[in-house]
Protein backbone atom coordinates (compact mmCIF):
# COMPACT_ATOMS: atom_id res chain seq x y z
CA UNK A 1 0.00 0.00 0.00
CA UNK A 2 1.25 3.33 -1.08
CA UNK A 3 0.77 6.90 1.00
CA UNK A 4 1.28 10.38 1.31
CA UNK A 5 1.16 11.79 4.41
CA UNK A 6 1.33 15.92 5.28
CA UNK A 7 2.51 17.24 8.47
CA UNK A 8 4.35 20.01 9.19
CA UNK A 9 6.22 18.61 12.34
CA UNK A 10 8.81 16.78 12.08
CA UNK A 11 8.95 14.94 15.34
CA UNK A 12 5.48 13.32 14.17
CA UNK A 13 6.03 13.14 10.26
CA UNK A 14 9.66 11.12 11.43
CA UNK A 15 7.37 9.17 14.30
CA UNK A 16 3.96 8.36 11.33
CA UNK A 17 6.59 7.42 8.34
CA UNK A 18 8.30 5.28 10.88
CA UNK A 19 4.95 3.90 12.07
CA UNK A 20 3.46 3.25 8.60
CA UNK A 21 6.55 2.04 7.36
CA UNK A 22 7.19 -0.95 9.89
CA UNK A 23 3.57 -1.98 8.97
CA UNK A 24 3.91 -2.20 5.22
CA UNK A 25 2.80 0.79 4.18
CA UNK A 26 5.09 2.33 1.89
CA UNK A 27 5.56 6.52 2.15
CA UNK A 28 5.70 7.56 -1.14
CA UNK A 29 5.76 11.22 -0.39
CA UNK A 30 5.69 13.37 2.94
CA UNK A 31 4.83 17.15 2.83
CA UNK A 32 5.00 20.09 5.36
CA UNK A 33 2.42 22.42 4.25
CA UNK A 34 -0.94 22.90 2.65
CA UNK A 35 -0.57 24.22 -0.86
CA UNK A 36 1.84 21.30 -1.56
CA UNK A 37 -0.81 18.54 -0.50
CA UNK A 38 -3.22 18.41 -3.86
CA UNK A 39 -0.12 18.74 -6.18
CA UNK A 40 1.39 15.73 -4.69
CA UNK A 41 -1.15 13.55 -4.69
CA UNK A 42 -2.11 14.06 -8.21
CA UNK A 43 1.53 13.73 -8.80
CA UNK A 44 1.94 10.05 -7.14
CA UNK A 45 -1.84 9.06 -6.76
CA UNK A 46 -1.47 7.34 -3.46
CA UNK A 47 -3.63 4.19 -2.34
CA UNK A 48 -4.37 6.74 0.61
CA UNK A 49 -3.58 10.42 1.78
CA UNK A 50 -3.02 10.85 5.67
CA UNK A 51 -3.24 14.85 6.22
CA UNK A 52 -2.66 17.29 9.37
CA UNK A 53 -5.77 19.49 10.12
CA UNK A 54 -2.86 22.67 10.98
CA UNK A 55 -0.54 23.27 8.30
CA UNK A 56 1.64 25.90 7.05
CA UNK A 57 1.09 28.93 5.94
CA UNK A 58 -1.71 30.22 8.00
CA UNK A 59 -1.62 27.24 10.43
CA UNK A 60 -5.70 26.81 10.97
CA UNK A 61 -7.40 24.50 8.82
CA UNK A 62 -5.56 24.45 6.18
CA UNK A 63 -4.78 20.57 5.68
CA UNK A 64 -8.68 19.60 5.67
CA UNK A 65 -9.55 22.24 3.11
CA UNK A 66 -6.87 20.90 1.22
CA UNK A 67 -8.20 17.42 1.55
CA UNK A 68 -12.11 18.63 0.18
CA UNK A 69 -10.20 19.96 -2.52
CA UNK A 70 -7.83 16.61 -2.90
CA UNK A 71 -11.24 14.75 -3.53
CA UNK A 72 -12.54 17.07 -5.49
CA UNK A 73 -9.91 16.76 -8.28
CA UNK A 74 -9.47 12.93 -7.59
CA UNK A 75 -12.93 11.65 -6.50
CA UNK A 76 -13.02 9.16 -4.07
CA UNK A 77 -9.70 9.44 -2.82
CA UNK A 78 -9.19 7.67 0.52
CA UNK A 79 -7.85 10.27 2.96
CA UNK A 80 -7.40 10.03 6.54
CA UNK A 81 -7.71 13.87 8.23
CA UNK A 82 -5.58 13.96 11.92
CA UNK A 83 -5.88 16.98 14.28
CA UNK A 84 -5.13 17.62 17.57
CA UNK A 85 -8.83 18.47 18.45
CA UNK A 86 -12.58 17.18 16.26
CA UNK A 87 -14.97 19.34 15.49
CA UNK A 88 -18.21 17.71 14.30
CA UNK A 89 -18.53 21.15 12.14
CA UNK A 90 -15.68 19.38 10.22
CA UNK A 91 -16.99 16.16 10.11
CA UNK A 92 -19.92 17.22 8.32
CA UNK A 93 -17.93 19.04 5.79
CA UNK A 94 -15.57 16.01 5.16
CA UNK A 95 -18.39 13.64 4.69
CA UNK A 96 -20.63 16.12 2.74
CA UNK A 97 -19.22 14.07 -0.39
CA UNK A 98 -20.58 11.00 0.67
CA UNK A 99 -17.84 9.25 -1.29
CA UNK A 100 -16.74 6.92 1.40
CA UNK A 101 -13.14 6.12 1.46
CA UNK A 102 -12.66 8.91 4.70
CA UNK A 103 -11.11 8.58 8.05
CA UNK A 104 -11.42 11.46 10.80
CA UNK A 105 -9.26 10.89 13.72
CA UNK A 106 -7.72 12.58 16.78
CA UNK A 107 -3.81 12.95 17.00
CA UNK A 108 -4.44 10.87 19.93
CA UNK A 109 -5.17 7.49 18.15
CA UNK A 110 -1.78 6.90 16.47
CA UNK A 111 -0.40 6.03 20.09
CA UNK A 112 -2.95 2.83 19.68
CA UNK A 113 -0.85 1.66 16.82
CA UNK A 114 -2.52 -1.60 15.81
CA UNK A 115 -5.90 -0.14 15.96
CA UNK A 116 -4.41 2.94 13.66
CA UNK A 117 -2.98 1.10 11.47
CA UNK A 118 -6.08 -1.05 10.60
CA UNK A 119 -8.19 2.42 10.43
CA UNK A 120 -5.22 3.58 7.40
CA UNK A 121 -6.32 0.33 5.61
CA UNK A 122 -9.77 0.46 6.50
CA UNK A 123 -9.79 4.12 4.65
CA UNK A 124 -7.21 3.00 1.91
CA UNK A 125 -10.34 0.41 1.32
CA UNK A 126 -13.20 2.99 0.79
CA UNK A 127 -14.13 2.60 4.45
CA UNK A 128 -15.43 5.64 6.99
CA UNK A 129 -13.49 5.89 10.00
CA UNK A 130 -14.97 8.17 12.57
CA UNK A 131 -13.33 8.92 15.90
CA UNK A 132 -15.09 8.35 19.10
CA UNK A 133 -14.66 11.80 19.93
CA UNK A 134 -16.77 13.10 17.32
CA UNK A 135 -19.30 10.43 17.67
CA UNK A 136 -19.82 10.82 21.33
CA UNK A 137 -20.03 14.51 20.22
CA UNK A 138 -23.22 13.38 17.94
CA UNK A 139 -24.92 11.74 20.67
CA UNK A 140 -24.25 14.51 23.47
CA UNK A 141 -26.24 16.33 20.70
CA UNK A 142 -28.66 13.97 20.62
CA UNK A 143 -29.41 13.64 24.23
CA UNK A 144 -33.21 14.64 24.06
CA UNK A 145 -33.93 12.70 20.73
CA UNK A 146 -37.21 10.68 21.40
CA UNK A 147 -35.92 7.55 19.01
CA UNK A 148 -32.35 7.11 20.82
CA UNK A 149 -33.99 7.24 23.89
CA UNK A 150 -35.96 4.37 23.48
CA UNK A 151 -32.78 2.02 22.64
CA UNK A 152 -31.39 -0.03 25.09
CA UNK A 153 -28.17 1.18 26.37
CA UNK A 154 -26.57 -1.95 24.60
CA UNK A 155 -27.84 -1.17 21.77
CA UNK A 156 -26.78 2.75 22.14
CA UNK A 157 -23.07 1.11 22.78
CA UNK A 158 -23.59 -0.64 19.25
CA UNK A 159 -24.97 2.06 17.59
CA UNK A 160 -22.04 3.98 18.35
CA UNK A 161 -19.35 1.41 17.59
CA UNK A 162 -21.13 1.51 13.90
CA UNK A 163 -21.12 5.08 13.80
CA UNK A 164 -17.21 5.02 14.22
CA UNK A 165 -17.34 3.24 10.93
CA UNK A 166 -16.17 -0.41 12.58
CA UNK A 167 -17.49 -3.51 10.80
CA UNK A 168 -20.16 -6.03 12.48
CA UNK A 169 -17.35 -8.42 13.38
CA UNK A 170 -15.04 -5.55 15.11
CA UNK A 171 -17.95 -4.58 16.96
CA UNK A 172 -18.51 -8.18 18.10
CA UNK A 173 -14.88 -8.64 19.03
CA UNK A 174 -15.02 -5.37 21.36
CA UNK A 175 -18.78 -6.21 22.75
CA UNK A 176 -17.15 -9.53 23.51
CA UNK A 177 -20.44 -11.11 22.04
CA UNK A 178 -21.55 -13.18 18.81
CA UNK A 179 -21.84 -11.25 15.32
CA UNK A 180 -25.27 -12.29 15.42
CA UNK A 181 -26.21 -11.05 18.42
CA UNK A 182 -24.76 -7.54 16.47
CA UNK A 183 -26.63 -8.12 13.57
CA UNK A 184 -29.74 -8.48 15.74
CA UNK A 185 -29.00 -5.46 17.42
CA UNK A 186 -28.29 -2.93 14.36
CA UNK A 187 -31.69 -4.47 12.87
CA UNK A 188 -33.63 -3.23 15.74
CA UNK A 189 -31.46 -0.04 16.19
CA UNK A 190 -32.19 0.87 12.53
CA UNK A 191 -35.66 0.11 13.40
CA UNK A 192 -36.32 2.21 15.82
CA UNK A 193 -34.71 5.05 14.35
CA UNK A 194 -36.99 4.72 10.95
CA UNK A 195 -33.61 4.04 9.23
CA UNK A 196 -33.50 1.48 6.15
CA UNK A 197 -31.53 -0.95 6.60
CA UNK A 198 -28.10 -1.84 4.57
CA UNK A 199 -25.97 -4.60 4.15
CA UNK A 200 -23.30 -2.16 2.48
CA UNK A 201 -20.64 -1.18 5.56
CA UNK A 202 -20.03 2.41 4.14
CA UNK A 203 -23.47 2.89 3.31
CA UNK A 204 -24.78 2.20 6.90
CA UNK A 205 -22.17 4.13 8.24
CA UNK A 206 -23.30 7.48 6.34
CA UNK A 207 -26.72 6.51 7.16
CA UNK A 208 -26.16 6.33 11.21
CA UNK A 209 -23.78 9.60 10.71
CA UNK A 210 -26.37 11.86 8.87
CA UNK A 211 -29.02 10.76 11.68
CA UNK A 212 -26.89 11.83 14.50
CA UNK A 213 -25.68 14.99 13.25
CA UNK A 214 -29.29 16.35 11.96
CA UNK B 1 26.02 57.48 16.04
CA UNK B 2 23.38 56.72 13.98
CA UNK B 3 20.36 57.78 15.86
CA UNK B 4 22.70 61.12 16.38
CA UNK B 5 22.56 61.61 12.47
CA UNK B 6 18.84 60.92 12.07
CA UNK B 7 17.46 63.04 14.51
CA UNK B 8 19.91 65.98 12.96
CA UNK B 9 18.56 65.21 9.73
CA UNK B 10 15.29 66.89 9.59
CA UNK B 11 16.29 70.45 10.27
CA UNK B 12 16.74 71.45 7.00
CA UNK B 13 13.67 69.86 5.36
CA UNK B 14 11.87 72.02 8.11
CA UNK B 15 13.52 75.60 7.31
CA UNK B 16 12.93 74.62 3.44
CA UNK B 17 9.39 73.76 4.35
CA UNK B 18 9.63 77.52 6.67
CA UNK B 19 10.68 79.10 3.01
CA UNK B 20 8.40 77.85 1.02
CA UNK B 21 5.91 78.23 3.28
CA UNK B 22 6.55 82.09 3.61
CA UNK B 23 7.71 82.73 0.26
CA UNK B 24 4.37 83.63 -2.00
CA UNK B 25 3.57 86.92 1.20
CA UNK B 26 5.29 89.12 -0.22
CA UNK B 27 7.43 91.95 1.78
CA UNK B 28 4.65 94.19 2.53
CA UNK B 29 2.02 90.88 4.39
CA UNK B 30 5.66 90.17 6.50
CA UNK B 31 5.99 93.89 7.36
CA UNK B 32 2.65 93.67 8.37
CA UNK B 33 3.42 91.07 10.60
CA UNK B 34 6.02 92.27 11.88
CA UNK B 35 4.33 95.21 13.01
CA UNK B 36 1.35 93.46 14.57
CA UNK B 37 3.85 91.55 16.40
CA UNK B 38 5.85 94.46 18.30
CA UNK B 39 2.46 96.66 18.71
CA UNK B 40 3.02 96.67 22.54
CA UNK B 41 6.42 97.96 21.92
CA UNK B 42 6.26 100.06 19.86
CA UNK B 43 3.35 101.60 21.84
CA UNK B 44 5.07 102.23 24.88
CA UNK B 45 8.24 103.34 22.80
CA UNK B 46 5.81 106.25 21.37
CA UNK B 47 4.58 106.69 25.11
CA UNK B 48 7.83 106.91 26.39
CA UNK B 49 8.64 109.74 23.84
CA UNK B 50 5.81 111.46 24.04
CA UNK B 51 6.61 112.00 28.27
CA UNK B 52 9.62 113.28 27.27
CA UNK B 53 8.00 115.81 24.86
CA UNK B 54 5.67 116.62 27.90
CA UNK B 55 8.60 116.93 30.07
CA UNK B 56 10.44 119.56 27.82
CA UNK B 57 6.98 121.32 27.73
CA UNK B 58 5.52 123.79 30.71
CA UNK B 59 2.48 122.34 30.90
CA UNK B 60 1.27 120.17 34.10
CA UNK B 61 -1.29 117.86 33.30
CA UNK B 62 0.40 114.40 32.40
CA UNK B 63 -1.20 113.81 29.17
CA UNK B 64 0.43 110.99 28.15
CA UNK B 65 -0.77 109.35 30.66
CA UNK B 66 -3.82 108.37 28.64
CA UNK B 67 -1.25 107.15 25.81
CA UNK B 68 0.03 105.07 28.31
CA UNK B 69 -3.49 103.65 29.16
CA UNK B 70 -4.10 103.24 25.72
CA UNK B 71 -1.26 100.99 25.00
CA UNK B 72 -1.12 99.00 28.17
CA UNK B 73 -5.28 98.70 28.55
CA UNK B 74 -5.91 95.94 25.69
CA UNK B 75 -2.56 94.28 26.38
CA UNK B 76 -3.92 93.68 30.42
CA UNK B 77 -6.96 92.40 29.06
CA UNK B 78 -5.18 89.64 26.65
CA UNK B 79 -2.67 88.79 29.04
CA UNK B 80 -4.55 88.15 31.90
CA UNK B 81 -7.55 86.21 29.77
CA UNK B 82 -4.63 84.40 28.51
CA UNK B 83 -3.73 83.14 32.05
CA UNK B 84 -7.50 82.65 33.59
CA UNK B 85 -7.64 80.26 30.78
CA UNK B 86 -4.78 77.93 32.16
CA UNK B 87 -7.10 77.31 34.95
CA UNK B 88 -7.61 73.52 35.66
CA UNK B 89 -10.59 73.89 37.89
CA UNK B 90 -14.09 76.64 37.00
CA UNK B 91 -12.49 77.71 34.18
CA UNK B 92 -15.47 80.54 33.25
CA UNK B 93 -15.44 82.14 36.67
CA UNK B 94 -11.28 82.62 36.63
CA UNK B 95 -11.83 84.46 33.24
CA UNK B 96 -14.62 86.40 34.85
CA UNK B 97 -12.37 86.94 37.68
CA UNK B 98 -9.57 88.49 34.94
CA UNK B 99 -11.74 90.54 33.02
CA UNK B 100 -13.40 92.31 36.36
CA UNK B 101 -10.21 93.12 37.79
CA UNK B 102 -8.55 94.30 34.73
CA UNK B 103 -12.03 96.51 34.17
CA UNK B 104 -11.52 98.14 37.55
CA UNK B 105 -7.95 98.85 37.74
CA UNK B 106 -8.96 100.80 34.24
CA UNK B 107 -11.29 102.04 35.71
CA UNK B 108 -9.07 103.91 38.70
CA UNK B 109 -6.84 104.96 36.11
CA UNK B 110 -9.18 106.75 34.25
CA UNK B 111 -10.03 108.01 37.86
CA UNK B 112 -6.37 109.17 38.47
CA UNK B 113 -6.01 110.45 34.97
CA UNK B 114 -8.79 112.58 35.00
CA UNK B 115 -10.43 114.50 38.11
CA UNK B 116 -9.27 113.20 41.77
CA UNK B 117 -11.85 114.65 43.49
CA UNK B 118 -14.36 111.58 44.80
CA UNK B 119 -13.29 108.13 43.79
CA UNK B 120 -16.56 107.24 41.74
CA UNK B 121 -14.75 104.33 40.78
CA UNK B 122 -16.09 102.35 43.73
CA UNK B 123 -19.74 102.45 42.43
CA UNK B 124 -18.83 100.14 38.95
CA UNK B 125 -16.54 98.44 40.70
CA UNK B 126 -19.27 97.17 43.76
CA UNK B 127 -21.17 96.59 40.99
CA UNK B 128 -18.38 94.43 38.64
CA UNK B 129 -18.15 92.32 42.50
CA UNK B 130 -21.50 91.39 42.79
CA UNK B 131 -22.23 90.11 39.43
CA UNK B 132 -18.58 88.06 40.12
CA UNK B 133 -19.78 86.68 43.64
CA UNK B 134 -23.16 85.73 41.67
CA UNK B 135 -21.32 83.95 39.22
CA UNK B 136 -19.80 82.38 41.50
CA UNK B 137 -22.84 81.54 43.68
CA UNK B 138 -24.75 80.12 41.17
CA UNK B 139 -23.21 78.38 38.04
CA UNK B 140 -22.60 74.89 38.56
CA UNK B 141 -20.46 73.86 41.00
CA UNK B 142 -17.01 72.77 39.81
CA UNK B 143 -17.49 71.22 36.98
CA UNK B 144 -19.16 71.63 33.56
CA UNK B 145 -21.35 68.94 32.24
CA UNK B 146 -17.98 67.91 29.74
CA UNK B 147 -16.18 67.52 32.76
CA UNK B 148 -18.96 65.77 34.88
CA UNK B 149 -19.00 63.48 31.67
CA UNK B 150 -15.42 62.75 31.89
CA UNK B 151 -15.46 61.84 35.18
CA UNK B 152 -17.99 59.71 34.75
CA UNK B 153 -16.54 58.02 31.77
CA UNK B 154 -13.11 57.73 33.87
CA UNK B 155 -15.18 55.67 36.82
CA UNK B 156 -17.20 53.57 34.18
CA UNK B 157 -13.23 52.51 32.63
CA UNK B 158 -11.35 52.06 36.18
CA UNK B 159 -14.45 49.68 36.90
CA UNK B 160 -14.33 47.63 33.87
CA UNK B 161 -10.68 47.38 33.96
CA UNK B 162 -10.59 46.19 37.66
CA UNK B 163 -13.22 43.21 36.31
CA UNK B 164 -11.66 42.76 33.25
CA UNK B 165 -8.44 41.97 35.16
CA UNK B 166 -10.35 40.10 37.82
CA UNK B 167 -11.80 38.11 35.13
CA UNK B 168 -7.99 37.50 33.50
CA UNK B 169 -6.70 36.79 36.54
CA UNK B 170 -9.06 34.20 38.01
CA UNK B 171 -9.02 32.43 34.53
CA UNK B 172 -5.04 31.97 34.54
CA UNK B 173 -5.70 30.57 38.07
CA UNK B 174 -8.31 28.10 36.81
CA UNK B 175 -5.22 27.24 33.80
CA UNK B 176 -2.70 26.85 36.50
CA UNK B 177 -5.28 24.52 38.68
CA UNK B 178 -6.44 22.60 35.40
CA UNK B 179 -2.83 21.89 34.35
CA UNK B 180 -0.97 21.23 38.00
CA UNK B 181 -4.31 18.69 38.63
CA UNK B 182 -4.82 17.52 35.07
CA UNK B 183 -2.03 17.36 32.36
CA UNK B 184 1.16 17.65 34.41
CA UNK B 185 0.17 14.71 37.15
CA UNK B 186 -0.66 12.42 34.57
CA UNK B 187 2.40 13.16 32.55
CA UNK B 188 3.80 12.37 36.09
CA UNK B 189 1.82 9.06 36.20
CA UNK B 190 2.65 8.19 32.63
CA UNK B 191 6.40 7.92 33.44
CA UNK B 192 5.55 6.28 36.75
CA UNK B 193 4.14 3.27 34.73
CA UNK B 194 6.92 3.79 31.86
CA UNK B 195 9.61 2.78 34.75
CA UNK B 196 7.37 0.31 36.44
CA UNK B 197 7.38 -1.75 33.32
CA UNK B 198 11.09 -0.85 32.67
CA UNK B 199 11.66 -3.00 36.21
CA UNK B 200 9.27 -5.37 34.69
CA UNK B 201 10.31 -6.01 31.31
CA UNK B 202 12.46 -8.96 32.19
CA UNK B 203 10.82 -10.24 35.20
CA UNK B 204 7.09 -10.28 34.32
CA UNK B 205 6.42 -9.43 30.74
CA UNK B 206 2.73 -9.86 31.39
CA UNK B 207 2.55 -7.01 34.51
CA UNK B 208 5.29 -4.89 32.21
CA UNK B 209 2.08 -4.96 29.29
CA UNK B 210 -0.21 -3.55 31.80
CA UNK B 211 2.30 -0.69 32.81
CA UNK B 212 2.49 0.24 29.11
CA UNK B 213 -1.09 0.25 28.31
CA UNK B 214 -1.58 2.21 31.94
CA UNK B 215 1.35 4.87 30.53
CA UNK B 216 -0.53 4.77 27.02
CA UNK B 217 -4.14 5.61 29.18
CA UNK B 218 -2.12 8.60 31.31
CA UNK B 219 -0.80 10.10 27.96
CA UNK B 220 -4.24 9.96 26.24
CA UNK B 221 -5.65 11.16 29.54
CA UNK B 222 -3.32 14.17 29.34
CA UNK B 223 -3.97 15.03 25.68
CA UNK B 224 -7.56 15.14 26.65
CA UNK B 225 -7.35 17.35 28.99
CA UNK B 226 -5.18 20.00 27.56
CA UNK B 227 -7.51 19.62 24.63
CA UNK B 228 -10.61 21.06 27.25
CA UNK B 229 -7.98 23.53 28.42
CA UNK B 230 -7.18 24.90 25.06
CA UNK B 231 -11.19 24.74 24.04
CA UNK B 232 -11.43 27.18 27.54
CA UNK B 233 -8.91 29.61 26.36
CA UNK B 234 -8.83 29.74 22.78
CA UNK B 235 -11.02 27.88 20.86
CA UNK B 236 -9.01 26.31 17.63
CA UNK B 237 -12.07 26.25 15.88
CA UNK B 238 -12.15 30.03 16.36
CA UNK B 239 -8.92 30.66 15.10
CA UNK B 240 -9.66 28.94 12.15
CA UNK B 241 -12.83 30.29 10.65
CA UNK B 242 -13.64 33.40 12.62
CA UNK B 243 -16.37 34.16 14.76
CA UNK B 244 -19.00 33.31 12.04
CA UNK B 245 -17.33 29.82 11.68
CA UNK B 246 -17.17 29.46 15.21
CA UNK B 247 -20.96 30.78 16.38
CA UNK B 248 -21.90 28.14 13.57
CA UNK B 249 -19.60 25.20 14.90
CA UNK B 250 -21.47 25.62 18.32
CA UNK B 251 -24.86 25.72 16.61
CA UNK B 252 -24.44 22.34 14.43
CA UNK B 253 -23.25 20.80 17.95
CA UNK B 254 -26.30 21.91 19.50
CA UNK B 255 -28.66 19.69 20.53
CA UNK B 256 -31.60 22.43 20.31
CA UNK B 257 -32.80 23.86 16.87
CA UNK B 258 -31.19 27.20 16.33
CA UNK B 259 -31.86 29.55 13.92
CA UNK B 260 -28.75 31.48 12.94
CA UNK B 261 -28.65 34.83 11.37
CA UNK B 262 -24.85 36.37 10.68
CA UNK B 263 -24.20 39.62 9.29
CA UNK B 264 -20.42 39.62 9.40
CA UNK B 265 -18.06 41.47 7.39
CA UNK B 266 -15.31 39.03 5.37
CA UNK B 267 -12.58 40.49 6.82
CA UNK B 268 -11.64 39.05 10.65
CA UNK B 269 -12.94 40.95 13.49
CA UNK B 270 -10.16 42.59 15.77
CA UNK B 271 -8.96 38.60 17.88
CA UNK B 272 -9.70 40.27 21.38
CA UNK B 273 -13.61 41.05 20.04
CA UNK B 274 -13.72 38.21 18.52
CA UNK B 275 -12.89 36.09 21.64
CA UNK B 276 -15.06 37.75 23.57
CA UNK B 277 -18.19 37.72 21.23
CA UNK B 278 -17.49 33.75 20.84
CA UNK B 279 -17.68 33.44 24.46
CA UNK B 280 -20.66 35.44 25.33
CA UNK B 281 -22.51 34.19 22.38
CA UNK B 282 -21.21 30.24 23.51
CA UNK B 283 -22.04 31.17 27.27
CA UNK B 284 -25.12 32.46 26.35
CA UNK B 285 -26.23 29.23 23.93
CA UNK B 286 -25.10 27.16 27.05
CA UNK B 287 -27.75 28.93 29.24
CA UNK B 288 -30.01 28.19 27.38
CA UNK B 289 -29.40 24.24 26.87
CA UNK B 290 -28.81 24.27 30.50
CA UNK B 291 -31.50 26.02 32.39
CA UNK B 292 -33.99 27.85 29.64
CA UNK B 293 -35.94 24.28 29.07
CA UNK B 294 -36.58 25.70 25.78
CA UNK B 295 -37.70 23.85 22.33
CA UNK B 296 -35.34 26.12 20.01
CA UNK B 297 -33.01 29.24 20.38
CA UNK B 298 -32.39 32.00 17.69
CA UNK B 299 -29.15 33.94 17.31
CA UNK B 300 -28.45 37.12 15.54
CA UNK B 301 -24.66 38.73 14.78
CA UNK B 302 -24.30 41.47 13.04
CA UNK B 303 -21.37 43.94 12.44
CA UNK B 304 -22.14 47.53 11.42
CA UNK B 305 -21.20 51.08 11.55
CA UNK B 306 -18.64 50.03 13.98
CA UNK B 307 -20.60 47.71 16.42
CA UNK B 308 -20.70 44.23 16.43
CA UNK B 309 -23.94 43.36 18.30
CA UNK B 310 -25.26 39.94 19.32
CA UNK B 311 -28.42 38.26 20.61
CA UNK B 312 -29.03 34.98 21.88
CA UNK B 313 -32.87 34.03 22.15
CA UNK B 314 -35.13 31.16 23.49
CA UNK B 315 -38.38 30.21 24.14
CA UNK B 316 -37.85 28.70 27.02
CA UNK B 317 -39.36 29.14 31.02
CA UNK B 318 -37.54 32.45 31.19
CA UNK B 319 -36.11 33.64 35.54
CA UNK B 320 -32.67 34.08 34.24
CA UNK B 321 -30.61 36.21 36.91
CA UNK B 322 -26.98 36.65 36.93
CA UNK B 323 -27.10 37.16 40.89
CA UNK B 324 -27.42 33.33 40.89
CA UNK B 325 -24.49 31.92 39.02
CA UNK B 326 -20.99 33.31 37.28
CA UNK B 327 -22.25 33.01 33.60
CA UNK B 328 -23.68 35.63 32.93
CA UNK B 329 -21.66 38.23 34.72
CA UNK B 330 -18.43 36.35 33.16
CA UNK B 331 -20.28 37.40 29.74
CA UNK B 332 -20.89 41.52 31.44
CA UNK B 333 -17.00 41.80 32.61
CA UNK B 334 -15.46 40.32 29.39
CA UNK B 335 -17.85 42.76 27.42
CA UNK B 336 -17.06 45.68 29.55
CA UNK B 337 -13.18 45.54 28.59
CA UNK B 338 -13.64 46.28 25.31
CA UNK B 339 -16.37 49.03 26.39
CA UNK B 340 -18.96 46.78 25.41
CA UNK B 341 -22.62 46.06 27.19
CA UNK B 342 -25.04 43.21 27.75
CA UNK B 343 -28.89 43.54 28.45
CA UNK B 344 -30.83 40.57 29.55
CA UNK B 345 -34.84 40.30 29.48
CA UNK B 346 -35.94 37.30 31.16
CA UNK B 347 -39.26 37.85 32.58
CA UNK B 348 -40.72 34.86 34.45
CA UNK B 349 -42.47 32.80 31.78
CA UNK B 350 -40.25 33.47 29.56
CA UNK B 351 -39.13 34.68 26.75
CA UNK B 352 -35.16 34.94 27.73
CA UNK B 353 -33.36 37.58 25.14
CA UNK B 354 -29.72 38.37 26.18
CA UNK B 355 -28.68 41.21 23.81
CA UNK B 356 -24.90 42.39 23.89
CA UNK B 357 -22.83 44.79 21.77
CA UNK B 358 -19.29 45.81 21.55
CA UNK B 359 -17.73 48.37 19.49
CA UNK B 360 -15.62 47.17 16.77
CA UNK B 361 -13.48 48.69 14.09
CA UNK B 362 -12.14 46.40 11.52
CA UNK B 363 -8.88 45.67 12.39
CA UNK B 364 -7.17 45.39 8.46
CA UNK B 365 -8.89 47.22 5.51
CA UNK B 366 -9.82 44.64 2.71
CA UNK B 367 -6.77 44.22 0.41
N1 LIG C 1 -31.76 31.17 29.03
C1 LIG C 1 -32.13 30.99 30.32
N2 LIG C 1 -33.39 30.61 30.64
C2 LIG C 1 -33.75 30.42 31.92
N3 LIG C 1 -32.93 30.61 32.98
C3 LIG C 1 -31.67 30.99 32.74
C4 LIG C 1 -31.20 31.21 31.41
N4 LIG C 1 -29.92 31.60 31.49
C5 LIG C 1 -29.60 31.62 32.79
N5 LIG C 1 -30.64 31.26 33.56
C6 LIG C 1 -30.67 31.21 35.04
O1 LIG C 1 -29.82 32.23 35.53
C7 LIG C 1 -28.81 31.69 36.34
C8 LIG C 1 -27.51 32.41 36.10
O2 LIG C 1 -26.96 32.04 34.86
P1 LIG C 1 -25.39 32.10 34.67
O3 LIG C 1 -24.92 33.42 35.17
O4 LIG C 1 -25.06 31.75 33.27
O5 LIG C 1 -24.83 31.00 35.67
P2 LIG C 1 -24.64 29.42 35.50
O6 LIG C 1 -25.01 29.05 34.10
O7 LIG C 1 -23.19 29.23 35.80
O8 LIG C 1 -25.54 28.81 36.51
C9 LIG C 1 -28.74 30.22 36.03
O9 LIG C 1 -28.37 29.48 37.15
C10 LIG C 1 -30.15 29.90 35.58
O10 LIG C 1 -30.94 29.55 36.69
MG1 LIG D 1 -24.30 29.83 32.50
Amino acid sequence: MRAVIAEDLALLRDGLIRLLTAHDVEVVAAVGDGPSIVGALLDHRPDVAVVDVRLPPTFTNEGLLAAIEARKRLPGLPVVVLSQYVEPLYARELLSDRGGGLGYLLKDRVMDVGTFVESVRRVAAGGTVMDPEVVSQLFEKRARDEQIGRLTPREREVLALVAEGRSNAAVADHLVVSEKAVSKHIANIFLKLDLAPSEDDNRRVMAVLAYLDS
Amino acid sequence: MAVASARRRPRPVTTMNDALGTMPEGPAAWTRRWIARRLFAIGIVIALVLTVVWATTPVAYFWPGWIFFAVLFPSAMTWSVRLALRAKVRRPLAVHAAVSFVISAALVAIWLLSSHRIFWPIWPMLGLVIVFAAHALFAPSGSTWREKALAERVDVLTRSRRGALDVHVAEMRRVERDLHDGAQARLVSLGMSLGMADELLDSDPAGAHRQLAEARRAAGDALADLRALVKGIMPPVLADRGLAGAVYALVVASPLPVEVTMELPAERLPAPVESAAYFAIAEALTNVIKHSGASFAWVVVMQANGVLSMTVGDDGHGGADPGQGSGLRGIQHRLEAFDGTMQLSSPSGGPTVVTMEVPCELSSPKT
